[in-house]
């Protein structure tokens, strides 16, 4: 009973459009195309998406692009936790200011990018060019577009994936390491045997969080490709846009979003069997 | 009481509030209000959908980007023009092919924007009259003046770049959509055509591989400071081209129908905007007459004076008050307009050109070669005339 306002809130807000996606999903409705009525088509929204190759293409930019940057930052977070973790003044001061680039909306961080990678003009350019290289056409290259987007991503989350695992670390008892040092550990060896099975649940959550994030990445990729050249940086979420938002297929927008929830809750259900059910309920312990 | 839909910032506002106050005037019965709407062409289009999808009965007169009649005729959302007998006559008549659904007018034509050819006078004394003549000039011009670029486009994926390639397939004598609807954008002319634009670029190398990521303002700033010896764009910045304050080419350039190769003919993409009524209008009879008092030669020439917009009526080219309101000469603006070309005139034209605007990126980009590209796109758009039921008309 006492849980009740609580559930019927999560009812509303949360099951409540999932559900009404699912049911849109089944519908043939084409807001640009009045003449095609709206039809219940069953499945056939799904098997267009699933014998679409752009929308496969779609799917691979998206894993292929939470592949490579969360990776990144999960290297880079455990590098820069390391490091502030190691310091014996001003951690505050530096947890504070690293969190800068977190702060900032990931519009800006897009468009910041963007203009650092401009052709011509732009400062990487300029620079590149200065030392001697012929840079790419960033954004014109099906390759080398990808590589703004990643550096602009791992620039901004970074921070966040290392503030959880300088958490992690923090948690760590001191002791531990007093002991293997006079064991004769090396410091690799106390990296490996004590700091990496200690972290695991914090480096769980920050992988669980990243991973679930870059599957719906959207706004990067929107304001510094729009998915191009071509359709060589288009995630699943730009698709869905596209379908839903810029052609106003609501049926079949609905499909794809229905898909990337699918997906997205799977992830997140496999991390939550992964982590065991403690991580979540009793972090402490 | 009348609402009006449009542009309605800076200039273009300035003139189109005096307009409806000068109408208001001369017809006492009849208010018009303007609604702002945003100037965005994909913003416009959405505000303008959900209002009409909705039923709503004002705005009464909007403005439409020239490729969306078809759609919201199809739509059942604009009145059919027919039964107010507009002079069809005075207009271009590709102008108005462009608002043509079904056999029926759908909207009158407001102001044309039609793709040209931007030249400098001061590195040679004609423009190019074909493609072959373009090419060496520009390689000539870098090679010789120092300028940058032979030749600058709008070659981002994004309706532009349409635009662009529909100039192309004109000069190469091929088209989107044949006249019975079908496609026809994998024809062997079409591929030599989307092939010519990819070579420009990578193999002769007049074009730079950055206009794969330029729309119109990054084009006209290449051009304005002196970097390019050609640019192919609208009819807008011919006036900030002229302007020596922040103009490094002012005084030293023309305007110039696109060249053709053999075999095609010198074509200009037909852009602009016209004007039609809401099929759920309270007034359609008052709607009407205040489109016939904006479509007025005196109240176009007003516009070309304040905004620099090209009226759709073929007879004011031969007046020198156009001469001075748009600072071009009349006969030349004329000329190029007579080889305007309108897009693909179909209700699913938004979808056919993101499909056409992947596929040439694609290809220029060399991810696809072009008849690859082309051939996918033909497929796309085969399979979305099929799903639309909008297939082609006779077999």
């Amino acid at each position: 009973m006492m849980a009740l306002p609580a559930l019927s809130v999560i009812a509303l807000i949360a099951l409540g459009p999932v559900l009404w996606a699912v049911w849109e999903s089944l519908y043939l409705h084409d807001l640009r195309m009045p003449w095609l009525g709206r039809r219940f088509i069953g499945l056939q929204n799904y098997v267009e998406a699933f014998s679409d190759p752009r929308f496969w293409g779609a799917i691979g930019h998206t894993v292929a692009f939470a592949a490579v940057s969360v990776t990144s930052e999960l290297v880079l977070g455990l590098a820069l936790a390391a490091a502030v973790d190691s310091m014996m003044r001003g951690r505050g001061v530096v947890r504070t200011a690293m969190l800068l680039p977190w702060a900032v909306p990931t519009v800006v961080v897009g468009l910041v990018w963007r203009f650092l990678f401009e052709t011509p003009g732009g400062l990487m350019n300029t620079m590149l060019v200065r030392s001697g290289a012929t840079p790419p056409i960033w954004f014109a290259d099906p390759l080398a577009a990808w590589v703004p987007v990643v550096l602009a991503d791992v620039w901004k989350t970074t921070p966040f994936v290392a503030l959880l695992l300088l958490a992690g670390l923090q948690n760590i008892d001191r002791t531990l390491y007093e002991a293997a040092r006079i064991d004769g550990a090396s410091a690799w060896r106390q990296f490996t045997a004590i700091t990496l099975p200690l972290l695991k649940p914090a480096l769980l959550v920050a992988l669980v969080f990243r991973t679930v994030d870059a599957f719906r990445v959207f706004d990067v990729i929107f304001v510094m490709t729009s998915g191009g050249p071509g359709t060589a940086t288009e995630t699943i979420a730009m698709y869905t846009f596209s379908a839903l938002l810029e052609n106003l297929r609501f049926g079949y927008g609905s499909a794809l979003s229905v898909i990337i929830f699918t997906v997205t809750f799977v992830l997140a259900l496999f991390a939550i069997r992964l982590m065991g059910r403690r991580a979540l309920v009793e972090p402490s312990s | 009481m009348l609402t009006f839909a449009g542009s309605a910032l800076g200039k273009e506002g300035e003139s189109i509030r005096r307009q409806l106050e000068h109408f208001q005037a001369m017809h006492p019965g009849i208010r018009v209000d303007v609604q702002s709407t945003p100037d965005a062409a994909d913003h416009r289009h959405q505000l303008y959908v959900q209002w009409l999808n909705a039923r709503a009965a004002d705005p009464d007169v909007l403005q439409l980007d020239v490729i969306w009649a078809p759609e919201f005729a199809a739509a059942g959302w604009i009145l059919d023009l027919d039964r107010f007998r507009p002079p069809v006559d005075d207009f271009f008549p590709a102008a108005l092919t462009a608002n043509r659904w079904n056999g029926a007018l759908y909207a009158l034509p407001w102001f044309v924007d039609v793709g040209m050819l931007y030249w400098r006078s001061d590195l040679m004394s004609h423009p190019p009259t074909d493609l072959d003549g373009l090419r060496q000039l520009a390689a000539r011009g870098v090679r010789e003046h120092a300028i940058p670029f032979g030749f600058v486009w709008q070659g981002a994926r994004y309706e532009g770049l349409v635009t662009v390639f529909l100039e192309q397939l004109g000069a190469f004598g091929a088209v989107i959509l044949d006249d019975h609807g079908r496609v026809a954008v994998d024809s062997d002319r079409a591929v030599a055509a989307l092939t010519y634009m990819r070579d420009s670029i990578h193999v002769d190398a007049v074009v730079p591989a950055a206009v794969l990521t330029w729309q119109e303002e990054q084009v006209r700033l290449a051009f304005q400071n002196g970097q390019a010896v050609f640019m192919r764009n609208w009819p807008y910045a011919h006036a900030l081209l002229q302007d020596p304050e922040q103009s490094r080419v002012a005084g030293r350039f023309g305007i110039a129908p696109m060249p053709a190769a053999s075999g095609g003919a010198p074509t200009a993409a037909l852009g602009g905007s016209v004007l039609a009524i809401n099929a759920n209008s309270g007034d359609s009879e008052a709607a009407y007459q205040l489109i016939e008092y904006l479509l007025e030669p005196a109240q176009l020439l007003e516009r070309a004076r304040i905004v620099g917009q090209y009226p759709p009526r073929p007879s004011m080219y031969d007046s020198h008050e156009l001469e001075d309101a748009l600072r071009v000469v009349p006969s030349e603006a004329r000329a190029i307009i007579e080889h305007a070309v309108p897009r693909p005139a179909t209700p699913v034209y938004t979808e056919l050109s993101q499909i056409l605007q992947i596929a040439l990126h694609r290809g220029l980009t060399r991810q696809l070669e072009p008849r690859a590209a082309l051939q996918q796109a033909a497929k796309d758009m085969r399979a979305l005339l099929a799903r639309t039921e909008l297939g082609a008309t006779q077999p």
